[in-house]
């Protein structure tokens, strides 16, 4: 994979907002133990992201640092108020559920400060790609947070009953949001570092032929 | 026997450890004692005052705009961001240079902004007996809470990120299971 493919795809993998930034995880704990939460929250943090950075690419690079920061917070929380109205269409019952997490979505460190340290070093197109992927990350995680916590707290998918033998349900509770939270990015990094080992592997093998 | 009771209310109403606010900030808050006061005291700054200026908004502001609350609540803390920026540069250039990073990273926040819409919560659900005081009282014990949490987290922190912990668990993902195990004895107490 050439170096521009993979720093396009860091998002998901490499760089994964949630477990390699510990980046937007409030959510992730309090509100990912079920799947519809995890749809709810899903699509307000995609819409929200997406739409705030690609506007805020639109302010001057020449204004100071801290009111560049103002005026991406004051973009984001503009854009949360269509978001929120489409989402009382789509999720009314998520909406009271996720409470004050929603507005604090539209806050999140990935617009607030990564979008001066990262996306806008890029040309608008690349930028627009790459956002997509670290999207695409924090969805997977939340997704996967959302499925694994609501199966094994309460013996659910989807809020359809499944056979679940051993229901553990301090995982619904911030505590267990925590563990959880703490053990994924454990097995993640584990992962990332086996990957890593076999590719410097692969590196060395092609470099000795 | 009062101070306990207190300790235990504080506990148990930690933005941290009971609502996960501001996780990511006290990682960096618990690294070193200098980040620990900087960053805890900026919070505490930002919650207190925001929460005052929270007051102004949420009385003035009728119900049926109450989508623009965040838009509000934006405005205050970016003006507080500047102000508190104005006043570091004013103090001395190499205390405006040390400590600007502390404003950064403190300004937009779960744990400020958290704060705040938790404070209107408890506001809308004990209605007009939740006056000017309560809320900033309410700010201010947020950022207290802030700083027990993180004296909690720097007392382990060391060990946390010793070689000891297999290093796919050293650090972040160790810190996580600890808070966890906190918020898990923080739980047992409400």
């Amino acid at each position: 994979m050439n170096n521009r493919k993979k720093n396009l795809l860091d998002g998901v993998l490499g760089g994964n907002i949630v477990l390699s930034g510990l980046m937007v995880i409030s959510p992730v704990i309090i509100c990912g133990d079920n799947l519809k939460n995890a749809e709810a929250l899903i699509y307000a943090f995609s819409a929200i992201t997406f739409l705030s950075v690609l506007i805020c690419s639109f302010v001057p690079k020449k204004l100071p640092y801290a009111a560049k920061v103002i005026i991406y917070a004051i973009i984001s929380s503009l854009v949360y108020i269509p978001v929120k109205l489409a989402a009382q269409e789509f999720y009314p019952e998520s909406i009271a559920r996720i409470g004050m997490y929603y507005p604090l979505l539209a806050v999140n460190s990935l617009i607030v400060f990564q979008t001066e340290a990262k996306f806008f070093r890029m040309k608008r197109a690349e930028m627009a790609v790459s956002l997509i992927f670290y999207i695409l990350g924090f969805d997977l995680v939340m997704l996967l947070t959302g499925f694994l916590r609501e199966l094994f707290a309460y013996g659910t998918i989807n809020s359809k009953i499944v056979d679940v033998n051993t229901l553990i349900s301090g995982l619904s509770q911030p505590f267990g949001g925590f563990i959880f939270l703490g053990l994924m990015c454990g097995a993640y990094r584990a992962i990332r570092a086996a990957v890593s080992k076999k590719e410097a592997g692969r590196d060395t093998d092609v470099s000795d032929k | 026997m009062f101070l306990i009771n207190e300790l235990i209310a504080l506990l148990a109403a930690n933005l941290i450890l009971s609502q996960a606010l501001g996780t990511s900030t006290i990682f960096i808050a618990a690294g070193s004692r200098k980040n620990l006061v900087a960053t805890a005291g900026v919070i505490t700054i930002f919650t207190t005052v925001g929460a005052a200026a929270a007051y102004l908004i949420d009385s003035l502001m009728p119900s049926d705009i109450s989508d623009l609350r965040l838009l509000f609540y934006t405005l205050v803390v970016g003006a507080l961001y500047v102000l508190l920026l104005t006043v570091a540069f004013f103090v001395s250039g190499s205390f405006f240079e040390g400590f600007r990073k502390y404003i950064h990273v403190s300004a937009f926040n779960c744990a400020v902004m958290g704060t705040l819409f938790t404070i209107n919560t408890r506001a809308s659900e004990q209605g007009p007996s939740f006056g000017f005081g309560n809320y900033i009282a309410g700010g201010f014990e947020a950022g207290i809470g802030f700083i027990l949490a993180s004296l909690i987290l720097t007392a382990a922190y060391k060990k946390l990120n010793s070689s000891k912990v297999p290093a796919a668990f050293r650090g972040f993902p160790a810190m996580l299971v600890y808070l966890g195990i906190i918020s898990m004895a923080v739980y047992s107490l409400k």
